[in-house]
């Protein structure tokens, strides 16, 4: 038999399991790369298990099985996580306890719970991505599983799933404007307890330090780091430096920011000294639970972050005052021409021409060929940075995303041995170079450069973005930006050419047929991503106060967002009350008549069946005929035949329209005359 | 509803509930065709609804402490699917009309079939709707189709003989979430005839009395040729028997002359022989009379009934049966 034919022949039962395992393995689904890989397994297991119960028709195994398999489940649960509480445990004790609880769909109640940790269980989803994929997968889940309960309500035959799908669906839609009144006004408050600390895991972004190595895998991360939109034109794309952590402090292997006291670092941070015009933007920056504000060189006024206080650390650097989980909104102003540090060598620029000993022998020993060569001896430093540059470009050094693993002496090796790195490769060998020739330099890490959406004007920068350049002080001039990836792999910092991981098949066939559609569709998929962004996932406290202000509250506060919540309850709940009455006296127009007719008659006294039909009626007129004139009951009697005649008789080919004909009853009856009021009576014994 | 309150001093709660009842009952006026409005519909919340509310909350707590955008977008939609469902629950019910087709008559502990027609206005079906006598648990369970009917058929077992109301029945749904329950309460005005239990092993028919009219009948017919031949009949004298017809068909087969019907059957209260050596209660004698009616009835014997002073004239038919039967149903005591 066909398959599909043997699905449509399946006993309604098993089909309703198999349906409702479906939807379990779609919610699951997406977060198997999160979850360990013996939860996967057991589940997926447990699932096939279960479908195969299902279709054997086979007895549900015992209580027993149940709790071994759960007190298994249970100890490979602690065994992965150390704990049984928190996110990660309680997503992969759920994700069992789910496929567990399949196996014991006996009565009603454990359908229920099923259900319902379906629904924790398309929660537990949003914990790893909230992107517009995930949402739209989990709209299918959340329709798949009340799909589920209601066929679950329809004890009646064997529905077709479809008709409780269009059940659900129509619950759904209808359901939608009470959830968007819900989401934009229930207030946003802090967490209700402290955030747990897992929240601040698994997500990736700049880190504090640098190791040789760490940023390679950013650069192959395309999500999105940040949006900008520029208020005015935007710089130049070589221009688009932004700064995250300064890096001055290096032990031989990782690179960390500066740990001299800070006056030594107020002093090396010298006076900004601004030029030109100021670049005004707004940026939305990915969560990443870094306090850093990547701003463009240099922010010399705090950009406006509703929520966080944001301070300047000597280094030029933003940060607010804690780990930023979500998605925020800042607006800022920078200089791209401007001058910093000190013009003279202060003491405490002495702190970054620190090496640790015992590294990179041979790049100290290049520097010292280079100070002891005559020609560039006394040379100053805007020479050596030239001259080293030009090393860079001409010495046969390539840029690459797979320089591979450096041992100790990184430097040495970069320079001699492999000469291929990434940018942080280049940065970290170029200032220990610089160092080495008694020149104060740092790694500036942060994010290079970007790429216009021509569909909303948006930048968009992705991990891939993540960069790090150096700076180098010059006497005279204070810090001078030098990106020695310029020199490497011109185009890196100069346009939109970044180094990219293999593209999959479709997306290389899809670019060579037509390069601007693939171009326009991934813009166009950025800007919806972008609207996602800044509608539901950055939808923060600050955004429901700004609507409050647009609405017209001076000083609005959460209980302001408290009472319109309420407000708009009892708003919906009076429309409710209103519509039910109204529908209540709404009544087939006929049936009115025939009830007034019907009150008439009972006022007159006179005992009817309930419901009376207009023939009843009418014969309860010829028992009462003599308290009425002859021709007002003949009247009467015929208009109750022609209201029963509207509605049972089929209506002759050139009658009037029903609904005239109709009106012209309701007319007659206010004409009618009717038998006189008295009290009913007395039944016969 | 004259129900049996449980003692208010003993049972004080339970007491309370079965005032409580009454009053309900009371309040709900009795009709044979029902139109569910807004004030005969009533709704709770189940446990599953209950459940969902939790539910709810914690997925509401997991996005405020997680800050979960998304996971409020999830929780307040299925709030907003969950409130839609109330009133799609409610609304399979109101509006809703319910005829009753007046029962049969029934025999004391058999199942009576009450028949109910759901009729629907709307356009939409009506899913998953539940009927069953108040009280017990045996729903039947239907989908009434938009502006069409469905037909729901209802058994329950009255103990006792007698006219009794019928029991008040109850409609429920729960689709399509089975988070509230929606239910009404119906008393339908019509009344169940229910018959004495017939005994199940009754002795056979007494024997016939000659009558004073039969002789002259028989007169009128005299020559003694006969019509037919019948199965014997208790009380068909033996010189009706026809032997040589006996002896072929190997059981007892009478003349079917007018000359047997002299003999008339009287079924009579006081003449219903021992039960177990005693005489027997009036429901246990009512009951070997609703046997022997039957019995009577099956053999197409004329008989009449004599229940105290209440005398119905000997006849036969199926009219004359059902006369008997309501007879002994009502039959209050000498």
């Amino acid at each position: 038999m066909h398959f599909s034919e043997r699905l449509s022949h399946l006993p309604r039962d098993t089909r309703d399991t198999l349906f409702l395992l479906c939807v379990i393995a779609w919610v699951v689904m997406p977060q198997t790369t999160h979850l360990p890989l013996w939860c996967s397994g057991m589940t997926a297991l447990v699932l096939l298990w279960r479908g195969w119960i299902a279709v054997k028709g086979r007895p549900l195994p015992s209580r027993w099985w149940l709790l071994l398999w759960l007190a298994v489940a249970s100890v490979a649960t602690f065994g992965e996580h150390r704990t049984l509480m928190g996110r990660d445990a309680g997503v992969t004790f759920l994700v069992v306890l789910l496929a567990l609880k399949t196996l014991e769909m006996r009565a009603r109640r454990d359908a229920f719970v099923v259900f319902f940790l379906g629904f924790f269980t398309l929660l537990s989803n949003f914990f790893f991505s909230q992107s517009l994929l995930t949402a739209a997968a989990m709209v299918v889940g959340l329709l798949g599983l009340l799909t589920a309960l209601v066929n679950h309500h329809m004890p009646v035959g064997r529905p077709p799933l479809m008709q409780a799908a269009r059940t659900a669906g129509w619950m759904t839609l209808l359901g939608a404007p009470i959830m968007v009144v819900l989401f934009v006004l229930f207030p946003r408050v802090a967490p209700l307890w402290g955030l747990p600390g897992d929240a601040m895991g698994g997500r990736s972004g700049l880190s504090g330090s640098m190791q040789v190595g760490s940023l390679a895998s950013l650069a192959l991360d395309s999500s999105v780091a940040m949006r900008i939109r520029f208020e005015g034109a935007p710089p130049p794309q070589n221009e688009l430096y932004f700064r995250g952590p300064v890096l001055s402090n290096f032990d031989g292997r990782d690179w960390k920011p500066s740990r001299a006291p800070l006056s030594a670092r107020l002093q090396a941070a010298g006076t900004l000294r601004l030029s030109g015009p100021p670049v005004a933007y707004v940026v939305t920056l990915a969560g990443n639970n870094h306090p850093w504000l990547p701003v463009l060189d240099a922010t010399p006024e705090a950009p406006t972050l509703a929520g966080y206080s944001v301070s300047r650390g000597p280094e030029l650097q933003w940060a607010a005052d804690r780990p930023m989980p979500e998605l925020v909104r800042f607006k800022a102003n920078s200089y791209t021409s401007f001058r910093y540090g000190p013009e003279v060598r202060v003491p405490a620029l002495q702190d970054f021409v620190n090496l640790p000993a015992g590294f990179n022998p041979r790049t100290l020993q290049w520097a010292e060929e280079i100070r002891a060569n005559p020609n560039t001896a006394r040379a100053d430093t805007a020479t050596l940075v030239a001259l080293v540059m030009e090393r860079l470009r001409t010495g046969g050094y390539r840029y690459t995303l797979e320089p591979g693993v450096y041992g100790n002496h990184t430097a040495d090796e970069f320079w001699f041995d492999r000469k291929e790195g990434f940018c942080e490769h280049i940065a970290s060998s170029f200032v220990l170079l610089m160092r080495a020739l008694d020149v104060p330099a740092r790694v500036v890490t942060g994010y290079q450069g970007g790429e216009l959406n021509a569909v909303d004007g948006i930048w968009t920068v992705r991990q891939s973005d993540a960069h790090a350049w150096t700076e180098v002080w010059m006497a005279g001039q204070g810090w001078v930006r030098v990106d020695p990836t310029s020199a490497v792999a011109p185009a890196r910092t100069g346009s939109l050419a970044r180094l990219l991981p293999p593209r999959s098949a479709i997306a290389q066939a899809l670019g060579r047929i037509s390069p601007g559609f693939e171009i326009n569709l991934r813009a166009l998929w950025e800007a919806t991503n972008n609207r996602w962004n800044q509608w539901v996932l950055n939808y923060s406290q600050a955004r429901q106060l700004d609507m409050l202000r647009n609405l017209g509250f001076d000083t609005p506060s959460w209980e302001d967002l408290s009472y319109l919540l309420l407000g708009a309850i009892i708003a919906a709940s009076l429309v409710g009350a209103a519509w039910t009455q109204w529908e209540r006296l709404r009544q087939d127009p006929w049936l009115r008549l025939l009830h007034a007719a019907d009150r008439k008659l009972r006022r007159a006294g006179m005992l009817l069946q309930e419901p009376a039909t207009p023939r009843q009626l009418a014969a309860a007129l010829q028992t009462h005929a003599e308290q009425m004139q002859p021709q007002d009951l003949a009247r009467a009697q015929r208009w109750l035949q022609q209201l029963e005649a509207w509605r049972y008789a089929p209506a002759a080919p050139n009658s009037p329209p029903a609904r005239a004909a109709l009106g012209t009853l309701q007319r007659e009856f206010r004409q009618l005359r009717w038998p006189p009021n008295r009290p009913p009576h007395p039944p016969t014994p | 509803m004259n129900l049996a309150l449980p003692n208010p001093l003993l049972h004080p709660i339970q007491h309370l509930k079965a005032r409580i009842n009454t009053f309900w009952m009371s309040r709900l006026k009795p009709r044979d065709s029902f139109t569910l409005t807004q004030r005969t519909v009533y709704i709770l919340p189940t446990k599953p609804g209950w459940m969902l509310g939790v539910t709810l909350l914690v997925l509401l707590i997991a996005s405020i402490n997680y800050q979960l955008n998304l996971g409020y977008v999830l929780t307040f939609l299925l709030a907003g699917c969950a409130v839609v469902g109330m009133h799609v629950c409610h609304g399979t019910l109101r509006g809703l009309t319910l005829h009753l087709s007046p029962p049969e008559p029934t025999f004391a502990g058999s199942a009576a079939n009450v028949l109910v027609h759901l009729h629907s206005e709307r356009r939409a079906p009506r899913y998953g709707i539940g009927l069953a006598t108040l009280g017990s648990q045996e729903w039947s369970w239907t989908d009434v189709p938009g502006q069409g009917s469905a037909r729901v058929h209802l058994s329950f077992h009255p103990e006792q003989r007698g006219l009794h109301p019928l029991p008040a029945l109850t409609a429920e749904t729960q689709f399509p979430l089975g988070t509230f329950r929606v239910w009404t309460v119906w008393r339908p005005a019509a009344s169940l005839l229910v018959y004495p239990a017939a005994e199940s092993r009754p002795p056979p028919l007494p024997p016939g009395t000659p009558s004073a009219g039969g002789v002259q009948a028989a007169q009128r017919r005299s020559s003694g040729e006969f019509d037919g031949v019948r199965a014997y009949q208790r009380g068909d004298p033996l010189k009706a028997v026809v032997w040589k017809k006996v002896a072929k068909a190997g059981q007892l087969v009478s003349r079917d002359t007018q000359q047997a019907q002299r003999f008339e059957l009287w079924l009579d209260l006081n003449h219903t022989g021992a039960f177990a050596g005693s005489a027997g209660t009036l429901e246990q004698r009512l009951s070997r009379l609703c046997a022997w009616v039957l019995a009577a009835g099956k053999q197409d014997v004329r008989f009449g009934l004599r229940l105290g002073g209440q005398e119905i004239a000997p006849d036969q038919g199926e009219a004359h049966q059902r006369a008997c039967l309501t007879a002994l149903a009502l039959y209050a005591g000498a």
